[in-house]
């Protein structure tokens, strides 16, 4: 009769077989008086292994998972209040500046808004008339030139007078749309043979 | 009444339910610390660590899937902080006089009749002998042996504490019981007391 390996031995004295492996040893066993002595050395050993005992925990044990949780409790009630007050300082913050960066665009807003108006104070709507058929007359648009009833020394200096003005603007070139704008309807109305150019 | 399951517990456990975690804690701080103490050695370590262990459980309840048995789920733990400690006291005098009075000390609370002074030498002996052969393995036949003796741990169980194979558990295991047996053979001879 083949003896067993130890493996199947150790396998089945610590239950770490299942049952139809281990009815099998069992059998086995039955037959072989070696197998069975080192069944029986590894059920001492087992027994040998359990006169190692432990103690209780000592009685402060409890106490200190106790108080270890609640620290625990508390220092999360903490952070969350911690974590609180950040997001409304940074809510806040985004508030004021968002408050800040809206106050800046109105502001700026407002500031073209007015220049826009300072120049239509200087440049008064232009009207058709006898002594002026030419309505843009004194305002600088490309390709215009002043009419020949007005004389080019008024004209150049009512010219000049409005140039040094529109100059000193910063937004010059929306002023020039503006103007185009403004004038191209009343430019539009001109009678063709009224339209004289002055060299 | 009936008795609550681990699940049970720790489910009520994750919806804040404080009593249950006292529950469990009376449960389990027995078995925890004594897998502490086989693992460790030192009483106030195993105490120490077993502690961290319910920290972490209470910790980690809002996450806690019952997807794996309790017990798998808390000497995983367990197992990981005293592989970390043994590791952590690897260069410490190992087998200090004051740990095996201490032992002994323990020991002696478990004796049901009055020994005499020789059966206290003589168990303490013993003791000794067989938490040296314990302590003589690695660290995961040690791991797999003190949950399998000590702790009631199935093989199937172990491996998942372990994050190893079933069949590598079996073989830690037919490894360390043989290796345990060459060890203790002259206490095996002489039956146990």
């Amino acid at each position: 009769m083949k003896c067993l390996e130890t493996e199947s031995l150790i396998s089945y004295a610590y239950r770490l077989m299942d049952e139809p492996a281990a009815s099998e040893v069992r059998v086995h066993l039955g037959e072989c008086p070696r197998c069975r002595g080192i069944v029986e050395q590894y059920g001492r050993l087992d027994a040998v292994l359990g006169e190692w005992k432990t103690a209780e925990p000592t009685a402060a044990f409890d106490g200190r998972v106790r108080q270890a949780v609640e620290a625990q409790q508390a220092g999360r009630a903490a952070r969350w209040g911690w974590g609180w007050s950040w997001a409304r300082g940074l809510a806040l913050a985004s508030l004021g500046i968002l408050m800040i960066a809206g106050g800046v665009w109105l502001a700026q807003g407002r500031r073209r808004v007015t220049n826009l108006s300072q120049v239509a104070v200087r440049q008064p709507r232009p009207t058709v008339s006898a002594q002026n058929p030419v309505p843009m007359a004194g305002l600088r648009s490309p390709g215009i030139k002043p009419h020949a009833d007005v004389r080019p020394s008024e004209a150049t200096a009512e010219t000049q007078s409005a140039s040094s003005s529109l100059n000193e603007d910063k937004d010059a070139q929306a002023l020039e749309d503006y103007d185009l704008a403004a004038n191209f309807e009343l430019l539009s109305e001109i009678p063709k043979g009224e339209r004289r150019v002055v060299n | 009444m009936a008795i609550e399951t681990d699940l049970d517990l720790m489910l009520r456990v994750r919806d804040g339910d404080a009593a249950s975690f006292e529950v469990l804690l009376r449960r389990y701080r027995l078995p925890l610390v004594g897998y502490f103490r086989r693992m460790v050695r030192d009483q106030g370590l195993a105490e120490d660590l077993a502690q961290e262990v319910f920290l972490r459980v209470y910790k980690s309840r809002e996450r806690y899937q019952p997807d794996a048995r309790f017990t798998t789920w808390l000497y995983r733990i367990a197992t990981n902080l005293a592989l970390n400690a043994i590791r952590d006291r690897r260069d410490e005098v190992s087998g200090s006089a004051g740990d095996d009075d201490e032992g002994g000390a323990i020991l002696e609370r478990f004796i049901d009749s009055q020994p005499t002074v020789e059966q206290q030498l003589v168990r303490r002996d013993r003791e000794r002998l067989i938490r040296q052969a314990v302590e003589g393995l690695p660290e995961n036949q040690r791991a797999a042996v003190i949950l399998h003796k000590y702790q009631e741990v199935d093989y199937r169980q172990i491996a998942v504490i372990l994050s190893v194979s079933e069949s590598a558990v079996k073989s830690l295991l037919f490894r360390a019981y043989e290796a345990l047996r060459l060890r203790l053979e002259p206490l095996l001879r002489e039956g146990v007391i």
